[in-house]
């Protein structure tokens, strides 16, 4: 019967001596108190039934009232851990549109930027002090038999400024043949800023058979392209273009409306 | 090369051209413009800014044939040539 007092005492003295390093007097009184307690338990002159109904009772309702206590702060606790808990697996589903309106506004992954607009190519102005050299590349898929190639090795331009570039496709055989070509910008981080006005891509063409025709690219490098320092270094911008032949009836998706 | 699904490398996404795509010049109407226009970047070590009125010549000339869209040529960029010809009209008259 005693037992449990004696561990609860025990448990509670370890507890208060926790809880009040800053407060002595109080974690004082309140050890010397339960010390004096079981010390007077050993005693035998002295009833122990005596003794425990003295101080059982204070110290037996102290314990209830702490186990209360103790209750209610698990609770609280159990609670705020629940929200908690609840809160990150809100967080996370609402991270996903969260994080393509952070990528729209910062542009990050080359992706296209909100807010970019076409009117921009009217009022912008050439920064003459950064030149950059635009190398051109051609490709075509193995199975593709055109003649395809740039007409020039690269050009020089400076960010704001429009350019055109021509290409060549030649088509050797004696049938006609639907193309259809996608592109690419090295280095990626470049590819945010060069823009095209038009060119030849994501749409069929269709050669004659022995037909030549000129290719023209118009683009510009956005001037904004000056103002970013991770582009610092970039002095040359490879586009490559590659075609690949089209299957009648096959209808391809535009890029940009992911 | 831009399908590499990695974890943290930059993949390029590419972009629809902003008017679209140029009809195919089958029956060579502009090749001349063309070749001047090369010829020019050719002659200029290809550094676009002195060939420019080459460009708005070439454009021009598409426009005039149905290959290209009519646009008034600032919208293409080529507002300071405009500007320029404008005020050489005005001095001459």
């Amino acid at each position: 019967m005693l037992l449990p007092y004696l561990l609860r005492g025990c448990s509670a003295k370890y507890v208060q001596v926790a809880l009040s390093s800053t407060r002595f007097c109080i974690g004082c009184c309140s050890i010397r108190g339960v010390a004096t307690s079981r010390s007077h338990l050993f005693l035998r002159g002295i009833p122990q039934r005596f003794l425990n109904l003295s101080r059982g009772a204070k110290t037996h309702r102290r314990k209830q009232s702490q186990e209360d206590d103790w209750k209610k702060r698990n609770k609280t606790i159990l609670t705020y851990i629940a929200a908690a808990g609840v809160g990150m697996i809100g967080m996370s589903y609402a991270a996903v549109p969260l994080y393509r309106l952070y990528c729209q506004a910062t542009g990050l992954g080359g992706a296209a930027i909100a807010g970019h607009d076409t009117e921009q190519v009217e009022t912008m102005k050439p920064i003459r002090d950064r030149v950059i050299k635009v190398t051109f590349n051609a490709d075509t898929h193995a199975s593709m038999q055109w003649n395809f190639r740039p007409q020039q090795s690269e050009i020089y331009v400076v960010p704001g400024e429009t350019a055109l570039a021509f290409y060549r496709a030649k088509n050797p055989t004696d049938k006609p043949v639907i193309g259809i070509s996608t592109y690419n910008v090295v280095p990626f981080d470049a590819g945010q800023y060069f823009n095209k006005i038009q060119c030849f891509c994501f749409e069929e063409q269709r050669l004659n058979p022995h037909e030549e025709v000129d290719m023209p690219v118009f683009f510009y490098i956005d001037p904004e392209f000056d103002e970013d320092p991770r582009m610092a270094r970039v002095d040359t911008i490879t586009l490559s273009y590659t075609f690949f032949e089209a299957k009648e009836g096959q209808r391809l998706p535009i890029p940009g409306y992911s | 090369m831009s399908t590499a699904m990695n974890f943290g490398t930059k993949s390029f996404r590419p972009r629809a051209p902003d008017k679209g795509s140029f009809p195919l010049d089958h029956f060579g109407e502009c090749k001349t413009f063309k070749e001047t226009y090369m010829r020019c970047l050719k002659n200029n070590r290809f550094d676009n800014s002195r060939c420019r009125e080459e460009s708005k010549e070439y454009l021009e000339c598409r426009m005039d044939r149905q290959l290209m869209a009519k646009e008034p040529l600032e919208k293409l960029g080529f507002k300071d040539l405009v500007d320029d010809s404008q005020k050489e009209n005005e001095a001459k008259s």
